[in-house]
């Protein structure tokens, strides 16, 4: 047992060393981001320029990232969540205040994106993109107008449905049918949203927040309400692919970058930070993701058929209405989708 | 007696401190990534959770309330009988194929066998994706069939229950079909050939003297099969559009969209208690009782 005890103990030195070491280095930078919101000319100009490497790691919705960024400690160095976890984060100290002495560039971005619910002086987050979620249609194949969710959620559509696979989406979308506020997450409101998310779940062909679109491209599905940028790219591929804002009301998400409060490399994030504000590079970033690029200065470099694209640049559209954090509430939605879904 | 006390049969010995070095990798690695991570999970399962669903340490039954609500226990049920349907299919395919290649000539043998390995050279969602590519409504499938004149309307395949099941038999075929193949070359052809000789017909050779004697891989098959696909989430989600929730994608969700750490938790002991009941079981009826020195 004794020569047992020994190998444990060496193989925790050899592990303890290797990363005391790791930790001196500045030379590195890890980001942890939205899968499919990078194009790699980005990350790899700003290596070449500074000698900075980036451990780029990806995720597919805010509560994976929370979930790893509390079991994994304070590894990373950059984080990109959405609006309202955001504003929990900011509540729970899991953010770094940023240092506006080293971000220049923020002067690219316009005003009230920097004055926004989550953090309405702009102290601890800068905003990445904004979208919305709206409807897309196919109007090849659909030929009626539709405006909103009464329209969509229909049972000769039933099939030909796809929505993201996100349960707070789905019954917001919901509250806002009813004329409730999407935010009310109550057990009061939840129990009248039931039955018509009920009746919705079986005309659902598709759940996929991936890619919505995969399914929209492939012909097995004619309409859906996904990301603005999925249904961007869809309108770029095709114009038959129509883009609405639902008239119950849309929301947008305003997807923002912030430095977790533990971060080990704070000053090759603020540089970082400052680079993907140059108008410039945030260009690049909108030529291949094409949401709404909250940098004034990048916008200014658009060509005319990216600033037309509808699902990019949508009109009559309140920016400011915002999903806020919810809680707890949360798995009350979990459950009562995992019951509705299970249930057909 | 002492300490550590296996049943040991007649013949066999202690181990020495060799052996013991020699399996203390891999005692390190089990209790590293098996027993510490098992016994967080059983704790976390008792716990609560904060707003941002982070565990707090307060004891409470309500997960495993929760758990036992009809919801969860269809889900589990349901994922059983997915699991079982594909392990039953894989059977019925991988049985055959991997008696042809065992019994074909030494030449071939391992010709076919890479074969069987080469899926793996490809990243396992990059196969899935592709199997999308197949089926979709504007598809390869589709358009084939269209193109011989035997479908007119688009093929409506893709996110039903069926691609559901024909993407688990794929994933998992190589494994009934690898320990089958490897049970299987080892009998002895000369059994068989006695069999006949002894007035045997088909039928009974098959199930008195190939079957027993295959019986390990197949066991090894059924479990290499049956306990992944139960767990299995990418393929209900990918080529099954997410309709249907499974409990491998129930459990995800706990940790990735409903920030509740402590009923993942819960859900995901009652699993893997049900797997060791299972297999207890199991084990008990399909062994032979061996004689255990006390």
């Amino acid at each position: 047992m004794k020569r047992l005890r020994l190998l444990v103990v060496t193989v925790l030195a050899a592990v303890f060393v290797s990363a005391a070491s790791a930790a001196k280095k500045s030379k590195e930078l890890n980001l942890f981001a939205w899968s499919e919101y990078f194009p790699q000319e980005v990350l790899d100009g700003f290596t070449e320029e500074t000698g900075i490497k980036i451990n780029y790691e990806t995720y597919a919705s805010s509560e994976e990232m929370l979930a790893k960024l509390i079991a994994g400690d304070g590894a990373y160095d950059l984080v990109q969540p959405s609006d309202y976890m955001a504003e929990v984060m900011i509540r729970n100290k899991m953010l770094r205040p940023l240092d506006l002495k080293q971000l220049p560039n923020r002067k690219n971005i316009e005003d009230q994106f920097l004055h926004m619910p989550h953090d309405p002086e702009g102290k601890f987050t800068v905003p990445f993109m904004i979208g919305t979620v709206g409807i897309v249609v196919n109007t090849d194949v659909v030929k009626e107008p539709v405006r909103g969710y009464k329209d969509l959620f229909q049972s000769k559509y039933k099939d030909r449905i796809v929505v993201v696979n996100d349960n707070r989406e789905i019954v917001s979308w919901a509250l806002v049918t009813l004329g409730l506020d999407q935010n009310d997450i109550t057990p009061e409101n939840l129990k009248k949203v039931r039955p018509l998310i009920a009746e919705w779940v079986k005309l659902i062909k598709v759940y996929d927040s991936d890619s919505p679109k995969t399914a929209l491209l492939g012909g097995d599905v004619d309409l859906g309400v996904v990301w603005s940028g999925e249904a961007a790219r869809l309108w770029e591929e095709d114009k038959k692919f129509a883009y609405i804002l639902p008239e119950e009301g849309a929301h947008p998400f305003v997807d923002v970058m912030a430095i977790p409060a533990k971060a080990p490399h704070v000053d090759a994030a603020h540089l970082f930070l400052d680079y993907i504000m140059r108008a410039e590079v945030s260009k690049l970033i909108s030529d291949e993701f094409p949401y709404m690029n909250p940098n004034a200065a990048a916008r200014a470099l658009l060509s005319e058929e990216q600033l037309a694209n509808p699902a990019s640049y949508p009109e009559g559209m309140d920016y400011m209405n915002v999903f806020r954090d919810i809680g707890r509430g949360a798995a009350a939605i979990d459950q009562l989708m995992t019951d509705l879904k299970s249930a057909q | 007696m002492s300490g550590f006390d296996l049943p040991l049969f007649p013949g066999e010995r202690r181990p020495g401190w060799v052996g013991w070095l020699l399996l203390a990798p891999l005692i390190l690695w089990m209790a590293a990534f098996v027993v510490v991570p098992t016994a967080i999970l059983a704790v976390y399962s008792f716990c609560q959770r904060d707003e941002l669903g982070r565990v707090v340490f307060e004891f409470s039954f309500e997960n495993y309330v929760r758990v036992l609500s009809p919801t969860y226990l269809w889900i589990f049920v349901r994922s059983i009988g997915y699991a079982a349907l594909t392990t039953v299919i894989c059977i019925v395919v991988g049985f055959p194929a991997a008696w042809c290649i065992a019994r074909s000539s030494e030449r071939w043998r391992s010709r076919l066998v890479v074969l069987l390995m080469i899926p793996f050279w490809t990243s396992f969602l990059i196969r899935t994706y592709a199997w999308i590519a197949i089926l979709k409504g504007e598809g390869l499938l589709s358009g084939l069939l269209k193109y011989l004149g035997v479908i007119s309307t688009p093929l409506e395949i893709l996110y039903t229950p069926t691609a559901v099941v024909l993407g688990l038999v794929y994933a998992y075929l190589p494994f009934m079909i690898l320990p089958i193949y490897s049970s299987a070359e080892k009998l002895d052809g000369a059994l068989i050939e006695a069999a006949h000789d002894l007035g045997c017909g088909p039928l009974r050779v098959f199930s008195q003297v190939i079957l027993p004697l295959v019986k390990p891989g197949l066991y090894a098959g059924v479990l290499m099969v049956f306990v992944p696909a139960i767990g299995m989430f990418a393929i209900t989600d990918l080529m099954g559009g997410a309709r249907v929730p499974m409990i491998g994608n129930v459990i995800q969700n706990q940790f990735f969209q409903a920030r509740d750490w402590p009923f993942g938790a819960a859900l995901g002991c009652v699993f893997t208690l049900l797997f060791v009941v299972a297999y207890a079981l199991w084990q008990r009826r399909s062994q032979p009782i061996r004689e255990v020195r006390t």
